[in-house]
């Protein structure tokens, strides 16, 4: 998890060039005399145990029932579109070039980077169906769900927030994200949908209905309706 | 090494390192010599190497280097060198290991995203042959395994 820091990462100041520098030792900076982390583009981090997630999300459950999957999910799309914009910053003094001019997955393998040697996972993004308005994006090694294990159901609403925070930043557009498939589910991997909302609607009502994530795939190639 | 060294000294914490857990070092010390020779070899021949490399792989396939309209063969060039410096380091310090963590993983996305991987497969694939022209055979068999290593992470 990251906030701004006031901390200068010093190896970055010394090779701000370097790119390939998500090697443990050199991505965090240990602030010694402050108790502090921070990576190499000046967030601050925290380090949390398995069972600093578990009291999260069942602190939250207990609090607010239900909602709490809503809850992680805002939470998300608020940490999404405030990173998308300080990703904007960071890409920029980084690699001398906007976004906007960059190779679109070089961009978001660039971002997500840092969320990988932070510990959240490793991803793959499906983008095969962009022209028809959704994309998919597998993770492999979902933090949350890797810690709550098989309980049968989705459980990385915090990720789907986060996704479809950064990309309605990203391309000024509202969308929204659902997970279809998740490791908690007993499956090897997770998998999102992103797009419009009335197809991420669509989507969760097929899935209420035990759709899996296969069926809603192909569902949304042969552009069906929801009934 | 280098990653072997780090959690020895981790291990190894308020008492003395055992047979075993040495032993690293002294195979380590056993190939030094060759280590250097074939680290100072690569750097001496980049040039050449990546030459060699680049005219085999237009001879195989004239449209590897091609996008289009676009011609790649700049790029293509220096992440060449990229890739064949890191891996000479991995070499002179036999860290394989932190060759992956530090390099290759990140490589990797940075390459899968630009769908470069079959150029990747053939680059490192043709690499181990012109490297053998310039080390000797038991430097090349400390080297190939690397370049392996590379090819086999960036070429998919």
């Amino acid at each position: 998890m990251d906030t701004p820091s006031v901390y200068t990462h010093q190896l970055r100041k010394q090779y701000p060039k370097k790119h390939n520098h998500y090697k443990f030792s050199e991505f965090f900076q240990f602030n010694r005399s402050e108790g502090t982390i921070s990576d190499w583009n000046g967030s601050r981090n925290i380090l949390t145990s398995e069972d600093f997630i578990i009291g999260l999300l069942e602190g939250l459950e207990e609090e607010v029932g239900a909602a709490s999957a809503a809850v992680m999910y805002s939470i998300g799309v608020e940490w999404g579109k405030q990173d998308s914009l300080f990703f904007d910053q960071w890409f920029e003094r980084e690699y001398n070039t906007s976004p906007q001019q960059a190779n679109l997955m070089f961009l978001l393998e660039t971002w997500w980077w840092p969320f990988t040697a932070q510990g959240w996972g490793r991803w793959e993004i499906d983008m095969a169906d962009r022209q028809q308005g959704f994309m998919f994006i597998n993770l492999f090694d979902s933090a949350v769900a890797r810690t709550l294990g098989d309980v049968g159901k989705p459980v990385c609403y915090l990720y789907a927030g986060l996704y479809a925070g950064f990309f309605t930043e990203m391309v000024r557009k509202q969308l929204s994200c659902i997970e279809i498939q998740c490791y908690s589910m007993g499956e090897t991997y997770c998998k999102f949908l992103l797009g419009a909302k009335d197809r991420i609607d669509a989507a969760a009502f097929w899935l209420n209905e035990g759709a899996t994530a296969s069926d809603i795939e192909k569902r949304l190639r042969t552009d069906e309706a929801p009934l | 090494m280098l990653s072997q060294l780090q959690t020895l000294v981790r291990e190894v914490d308020g008492r003395y390192a055992t047979d075993a857990e040495l032993l690293f070092l002294q195979t380590y010390l056993q190939t030094a010599r060759l280590r250097f020779s074939a680290y100072q070899k690569i750097q001496k021949a980049e040039k050449k190497i990546v030459q060699q490399v680049k005219q085999k792989l237009v001879v195989s396939d004239p449209q590897l280097f091609r996008r289009g309209k676009v011609d790649l063969s700049a790029k293509w060039q220096r992440d060449t060198i990229r890739g064949l410096r890191f891996c000479a380091h991995a070499l002179l310090v036999a860290d394989e290991d932190g060759l992956e963590e530090n390099f290759l993983l990140w490589f990797q996305a940075v390459m899968r995203s630009f769908k470069a991987q079959s150029s990747c497969n053939m680059t490192y694939k043709v690499m181990q042959d012109v490297v053998r022209q310039y080390l000797s055979p038991q430097e090349a068999e400390l080297f190939c395994p690397i370049l392996s290593q590379a090819r086999l992470l960036l070429g998919q």
